[in-house]
This record gives structure tokens, sequence and C-alpha cells, in this order.
């Protein structure tokens, strides 16, 4: 076992995550920070943030079910401390972006039939996917689909939400920083752990690779609908809110202003980044990146 | 007089003094000041800063981590051969010089 191994353990995530960075939040931002008033006051605003919210919390609900269920299909106890403090991670993600629907006024009542109302049927199909290989115990592809592809894709998505929110919502731009801090230990674990471990399971690269290419279409087609299948509605809102201050008049997310950009042009980079890395990483762990069909 | 094998000596003398001035020249050091790093705990925050985009620049002691895309800090100039940790997201690193000429780094499993 690589001695890597031996740093993960539960005193230096505390160190990190309660005592660091999430010492004096709530729910993930300072006490004092709220909702700005016209992304709750605004019925098309609203409506469109608790869109974007319930695909985290699906997401994040996903990667709770996933880290807990790997727990008991690790092969060591460093990696089973590892998932166990990730586990916590998720649980707090799935509810601060919880706390984040109450916040634009759903009610409690309301969660799951919002959630059911909400929810991108491709984002569910990509959770489908990485869930079967947990439940079957398959640490290895459970690790990729979840470390380094849901992972990978969180941290992209979760960076271009900060750059867009940063200005005018800085509640929900501490909220996704803090997510983000602690994504950067997850896409590590991933790739260290299956870094060593594809090596010395060689014959397992084909299966791996035939889920992330499943993986990809779904996520692919979770994109197109957000952007291009809900051209009038992104291009309204952000006009609404960088008029009103809730949204930046420039921000720039890899070389492209997302302020500016038309829906294609955003779910271009925000595709573009997330293959990109998706490549990168692979390559790095000694597996091939597997490019899906093309969504229609 | 120089004796027959003052080429050879001379030569062995250059290779001498380069080798000499290589390894004193001294790499530059640096304070590491706080850049409001808080993802590690606080003794090791000077270690790292976050990128901050396009206009951004790294210093000699500085590179990117690959995997999780902080800026990690070296109090000393960095060189090919260098072995890193990223803390933040638990990577060992290696620096390597790319095709370029720059420094880059390998992650080491």
């Amino acid at each position: 076992m690589a001695d890597f191994l031996s740093q993960y353990s539960i005193q230096r995530w505390l160190e990190m995550c309660p005592q660091g960075y999430l010492e004096d939040t709530v729910y993930g931002h300072s006490p004092e920070l709220k909702e700005p008033d016209i992304v709750v006051d605004n019925e098309l605003l609203r409506e469109e943030s608790i869109r974007t919210t319930v695909q985290l919390v699906v997401g994040e609900r996903c990667a709770l079910a996933a880290s807990s269920g790997l727990v008991n299909a690790a092969p060591d106890f460093p990696s089973k401390r590892f998932l166990a403090t990730q586990t916590l991670d998720e649980a707090r993600h799935v509810e601060i972006c919880t706390r984040r629907l109450f916040d634009l006024g759903v009610k409690e009542e309301d969660l799951e039939s919002t959630i059911d109302d909400f929810v991108n049927p491709n984002l569910v199909k990509f959770a489908e996917v990485l869930l079967e290989k947990v439940s079957d115990g398959d640490f290895i592809a459970g690790v990729v689909g979840q470390n380094i592809v849901l992972e990978g894709m969180a941290f992209s998505v979760f960076e271009m939400l900060e750059a867009v929110s940063k200005q005018g919502n800085p509640k929900f731009a501490e909220t996704l920083s803090g997510t983000i801090a602690d994504e950067r230990r997850h896409v590590g674990f991933g790739e260290n752990r299956i870094g060593s471990l594809i090596r010395e399971h060689p014959e397992r690269k084909a299966d791996v690779e035939k889920m992330q290419a499943e993986m990809t279409y779904h996520m692919l087609a979770t994109f197109s609908d957000s952007f291009r299948g809900n051209r009038a509605a992104v291009e309204e809102t952000r006009a609404i809110a960088v008029a009103e201050g809730a949204e930046a008049d420039t921000a720039e997310w890899h070389g492209t202003d997302l302020a500016s950009a038309s829906p294609e042009d955003m779910e271009a980079v925000l595709a573009d980044t997330v293959l990109g890395e998706f490549k990168t990483r692979l390559n790095r762990i000694g597996l091939e990146y597997q490019s899906p069909p093309v969504p229609a | 007089m120089p004796d027959s094998d003052e080429p050879g000596m001379i030569a062995n003398r250059i290779e001498k003094v380069r080798a000499k001035r290589e390894a004193g020249s001294e790499r530059r050091h640096f304070e590491l000041d706080d850049r409001g790093f808080n993802e590690v705990p606080k003794k090791w925050r000077k270690f790292y800063r976050h990128w901050e985009g396009d206009g951004d620049t790294l210093g000699p002691n500085e590179i990117i981590c690959p995997v999780c895309k902080v800026v990690i800090r070296s109090v000393k100039e960095l060189r090919p051969g260098d072995r890193l940790y990223c803390m933040p997201c638990m990577s060992r690193l290696l620096v390597v010089e790319a095709d370029d000429g720059t420094l880059t780094t390998e992650v080491v499993y």
C-alpha cells in the first residue's frame, strides 16, 4: 500500500475543514450574508435559482450515496477513513444546498416535489450509472466515477457558478468556495488512490472507461438541457440579474465573459473545460478518455 | 612552461569552475507571507495561494498543482527534481522541465 494513504486522517480533516475554512460559517457562509432581495423577489430569477440549486442537491445526494457506499468496498482502512470524511463533506453539501432552496422560499414540505419538478432527467441517469457500480461493490469503478468524473464535473461547475456569483451574490459564492475546497481533497484522493490501484489491476481499464463514457454522455446532455434547452430563461434571468446587480456585468472564466456569452458559448466553455480536465486526469492515472456519442 | 597535459588540464579546470559556479549559483530564497489561503492548517497557509486567473503570474518559487489548481509556494527557487507536497489535495509532486523550458509538475502515485 502506498504510504501516502497514511495522511488520510480524521485529525487532518478536522484541522483543514471545521477548524479551517468552515470556522465561523453558518451553512457554509458568513452568518450575516443572505440571498439578494432581487433573487428572492423576482419570480423568474427565483425559479431559475431553484432550478440550478436542485441540480446541485441531486448531484450531492448522489455523491453522498456513492461515498458512503464506497466505505464498505474500500480495500484498506486509510481509504475507508478518507471516504468517511468525504461522506460527511457530501452530507454537508446536501444540507447547504437544501438550505439554499429554503432560503429561496421552498417550503420544507414541498422539498421533494420541488426536486422532482426541477431535476434534469439526464442528471438522474448520470447518477444511476455511478450508483450501480457502487452497489456492486466495485471500488475502482466507483472511485473513478465518483472522485474523478462526478467531482471533476462538480469542480468546474462550482467554479463557473462562483465566478458568476462573486460580485452579486456573495452568500452563494462563499457557499461554493467552501465546497470547492472540499472537492480539492476528493479529486486528490481519486487520482492518488486509483493512480496506484489501476497499475495493479490493468484488466479493469476497459470496464471503467466504458462507465466514464456513459457518465460523460449524460453529463453533456444535462449541460445541453441547462443552456441551449433553457435559452430564453438563461438570457432573461441574466439580463435581470446584471441590471439589478445580482450578477457581475463581467465575469471572466476560462477566457469567456460569462456575463455576455450566449447560452451556446456558456455550454461550450463548461463542456470544454470539464472534458479537458477528464482527459488530463484520466491520462495521468493510466486510463484513456472515451468520447461518448454526442447528445441530440 | 606548460606541460603536455595542459589542454586536458584546462578543460578539466573549466569544467570544475563551471560546476562550482552552477553549484554556487545559490537558489534565491523567498520570504513567504500569508495570502489568505485558509484551506490548510494555519502553520502551512503561507505555502499556498489561490490562482487569480488571467493576469496572475507565477514567481520562480511557485508552481500550480495539476490536481487541484492551487499555487504551491516554496521558500526557495524551484528547480527540476524538487519534490513538493500539495496539502489541499494531498498529492505528491515532482518538478520537471517541460519541452518549452518552463517548469511543471508530475504527480507521484
